[in-house]
């Protein structure tokens, strides 16, 4: 650009210094003195009386700000503000004025700014922009988050809502079944009030297992934090399948080994529930042999609260190829398997995801024809404080009798406005002869708490006038200005979800009966509201789903085989004659074995497929409903399977009598 | 000739270099490339049938730290503040650029710019903003430097209004 020319060496150093300096001639008009490489390019022509304004307009905002120190010298020094020119050799310049006086001339100095003044405001700018556009995606996924929960929300609220539109009538559906197959019925009548028992429950055992799951898949499940002991956990878990077991002839054994921490801090009623479904799941596709609960220290782990549970089966087995899938919703390994065996398929579903929540995971083993072994971890924290430990999984097995003594002299306050549901609960009660007053909605029941005196009062929570939550909130400030102590209040609701039932605990409730109510439910509540509280401290909460009910007598399991079976207030007189029917009809079923008669041997089990759980024996409904397909198929080698459990099961009942 | 002075003013990256260049240059890059200091242009626009030389101060974005230079806005016959119509922050600069001129250098007639109307879908400006604005009295166009909506008609309408002003401006000269 500069050629070297000896002459020009002062503007060689303003051009090696990137600066171009004038001289003022007369108010805008200026000379050149030495100029920036550029500036031929810039500012071709004239050097003498240059218009630097026109050129630069920056400059006529800047020189009436240099006047002072071309005047005076003071301060000796005045920068322009950047400006940006294009540069006519591509790109762009970036220069400042300076003014400043030397040797009475009024000089202005223009600079051209290095390029890194323009790569740090774009990396900056850059980067700026990059973190506004991330915080913007970020308020964008929030927000997406956010009405995500909003619909689950809705969904929740809907199934909650749902499940207590469907369990309430379903309530009032097997109350009255229950207190019918409580009086003197005909066989035909007998009948149907099993059906109907029988059915009840399952559905409501369905609607427990949808609700469930949509629970736990909508977040609302949260794990429970309390001490437990481990093998009672599984006790309890195998006492549910006991009778299941014994009516197949199936072994049930439990086995913790050496080493594993037994009292834990954890969910009981979680793990409880986890185990249940898998045993339930092996019983059904186990015909010999048995199941075995094994429980070791999870070798895949290190702290001493983790564990690895694995139900052994020696059933039918899964294969190779369904292996995956059978956690999936609705996905039992063959669709047909639903229609053979019965059940959702949903019960391993919720146990992966309660599996989950307890940090562990589940999986399954099998070969076709040799069993299968469900496989889950999961983490509990070891409990170190044994001495106040509150046992959880202990649920009250205080006898029907004892219970109804202790409740016997009660006074109790019953307030709902459903005229079945105040049946049922009088029903229930009937035989325990507690005084109970009635009251339809929350309104009289304040009234009549105000003006009454109570042990015990039963409040249902949605009612006309005055709702459930309010009246009891009503009380408790009723009491709490009389410096009265808090009377037991007891909600009665259908809702089962965890954040209706905190929120009625907050109203001031004792604690909630979910219904459907059972009577041994209610009875324990009530027992524990009596001076000495029979029942103990054991609590059956409403968070919890009551375990599928055992209609009219309860099976208690034993050691050595033996199947005990509580016989119910009032059947003392048929269920002895029931059970030696159904011995004496052993011979009977064999001879039509022999003989081929599969028609007789189908009239009799379909009687006892209908009567079973009737009289305290669901393992005969099952059974008789085996044999009567069986029978309808002509299938004798199951009818010859299947009559030795029956052997086994009514060969092994010893019956058992509440005492009063 | 007349010659008139417009001050672009608004944060960075809401596309004021861009309006310029559709305006003065018919071109759009989709490049964001930052203005150091100042770029002055000119454009020689008919107004009313008089040629004026609008002399475009299209100035750095605010940015923390980095406040409008007011001492180059004080001679400007009037300005457009520019907002990024998919960074709701950026109309809070501009609002606070109107109030910060409005007091130390006093009214001059403006516009508000709302740019990017090519990604209006993915706009953050919420209604009440809207509202508040007409019930301010602003006038506010909705731009797009890369497709060229209503960036004639921005500079046409302040370039009306500042003679107008101007017009109005004299007149109250005369009577002091």
């Amino acid at each position: 650009m500069t050629a070297p020319n000896p002459k020009t060496t002062t503007e060689d150093l303003f051009a090696a210094l990137d600066l171009a300096v004038f001289e003022q001639a007369d108010g805008n008009l200026f000379r050149l003195v030495g100029h920036l490489p550029a500036w031929q390019d810039l500012h071709p022509g004239d050097k003498e009386r240059i218009d630097l304004t026109d050129r630069f307009p920056l400059l006529e905002v800047f020189f009436p700000e240099c006047e002072a120190t071309w005047d005076t010298g003071e301060p000796s020094q005045v920068h322009s503000d950047i400006w940006t020119e294009p540069d006519p050799r591509g790109g762009e310049l970036y220069l400042q004025a300076v003014a400043s006086r030397a040797g009475g001339g009024r000089f202005l100095i223009l600079r051209s700014l290095p390029q890194a003044l323009y790569t740090y405001q774009q990396l900056a700018h850059d980067f700026e922009l990059e973190k506004e556009k991330v915080e913007r995606l970020t308020r964008e996924l929030e927000r997406k988050r956010a009405e995500a929960e909003r619909a689950t929300e809705a969904k929740s609220t809907f199934l909650a809502t749902m499940s207590h539109e469907i369990r309430t009538p379903l309530n009032a559906i097997i109350g009255m079944a229950d207190v019918l197959s409580g009086t003197t019925l005909t066989a035909e009548q007998k009948k149907c009030v099993d059906i109907s028992q029988h059915n009840g429950v399952a559905l409501l055992n369905l609607i427990n297992e949808i609700l469930d799951l949509s629970k736990v898949e909508a977040g609302h499940v949260e794990l429970e934090r309390i001490g437990f002991d481990l093998a009672e956990v599984i006790t309890r878990a195998m006492e549910v399948v006991e009778v299941r077991a014994s009516a197949k002839g199936l072994y049930l054994r439990q086995s913790i080994a050496p080493g594993v921490q037994v009292r834990l801090i954890g969910d009981p009623n979680r793990l409880r529930q986890v185990i249940i479904n898998l045993l339930g799941n092996s019983i059904k596709f186990t015909e010999q042999g048995g199941l075995e609960v094994r429980v070791e220290t999870d070798p895949a782990g290190s702290e001493p609260g983790r564990l690895r549970f694995a139900i052994v089966d020696t059933g039918i087995g899964i294969p190779q190829n369904k292996l995956g899938t059978i956690f999936e919703s609705f996905s039992q390994a063959d669709a047909s398997t639903t229609r053979k065996y019965g059940g959702t398929g949903l019960g391993l579903t919720i146990s992966k995801h309660l599996v989950e929540l307890m940090e562990g995971r589940i999986w399954v083993e099998s070969k076709v024809g040799e069993g299968s072994t469900f496989f889950f971890t999961a983490r509990f924290d070891v409990d170190t404080d044994q001495s106040e430990r509150r046992n959880a999984a202990q649920v009250a097995t205080t006898p029907l009798a004892d219970l109804e003594t202790a409740i016997g002299g009660l006074h109790i306050l019953l307030v709902d406005d459903t005229d079945y549901n105040r049946f049922l609960i009088l029903a229930y009660l009937r035989d325990a002869k507690p005084t109970v007053e009635i009251a339809e909605n929350g309104q009289i029941g304040l009234q009549m708490f105000q003006a009454g005196h109570y042990d015990v009062v039963l409040m249902d929570v949605e009612m006309p006038v005055m709702d459930g939550p309010t009246a009891t909130r009503e009380i408790r400030r009723w009491e709490q200005e009389r410096g009265l102590e808090a009377t037991p209040i007891y909600a009665l609701t259908a809702h089962a979800f965890t954040e209706m039932i905190k929120r009625g605990l907050e109203s001031g409730f004792t604690d909630i009966l979910t219904k459907p109510i059972r009577k041994m439910t209610l009875l324990e509540a009530l027992a524990r509201c009596t001076k000495g509280g029979a029942a103990g401290n054991a609590m059956t909460t409403g968070a919890t789903p009551e375990p599928a009910a055992e209609p009219v007598a309860v099976a208690v399991p034993q050691a050595g085989g033996r199947i005990r079976i509580l016989v119910e207030e009032g059947m003392e007189d048929v269920v002895p004659s029931y059970l030696e029917k159904r011995r004496a009809e052993l011979p009977v079923y064999r001879q039509a074995l022999e003989a081929g008669d599969f028609e007789a041997i189908r009239r009799m089990a379909h009687k006892t497929k209908g009567t079973g759980t009737g009289y305290g024996f669901p393992a005969l409904t099952e059974l008789g409903a085996v044999l009567e397909q069986a029978a309808m198929r002509g299938d004798g080698a199951t009818i010859g399977d299947k009559l030795s459990e029956y052997a086994l099961y009514v060969g092994n009942i010893e019956l058992q009598y509440s005492k009063r | 000739m007349l010659k008139k002075k417009i001050c672009l003013l608004g944060s960075y990256g809401v596309g004021k270099t861009s309006l310029v260049g559709r305006y003065v240059h018919s071109m759009f890059a989709d490049k964001y490339h930052t203005t150091v200091g100042v770029k002055i242009d000119k454009k020689v626009l008919p107004v009313n049938g008089e040629e004026v030389t609008l002399m475009l101060w299209d100035m750095a974005g605010e940015e923390d730290g980095a406040p409008v230079k007011l001492n180059q806005v004080k001679d400007a016959s009037g300005y457009l503040l520019v907002a990024d119509g998919t960074r709701g922050k950026t109309l809070d600069i501009a609002r606070s650029i109107q109030e910060r001129v409005t007091k130390e250098i006093g009214a001059r007639p403006f516009l508000l710019l709302v740019n990017k109307a090519d990604l209006r879908e993915t706009w953050e400006i919420p209604e009440t903003a809207w509202a508040e604005l007409a019930g301010a009295g602003w006038t506010v166009m909705e731009t797009s430097a890369k497709s060229g909506e209503r960036v004639e008609e921005a500079f046409l309408t302040l370039s009306t209004r500042m003679l107008a002003a101007q017009n109005d401006g004299s007149e109250s000269e005369d009577d002091d």
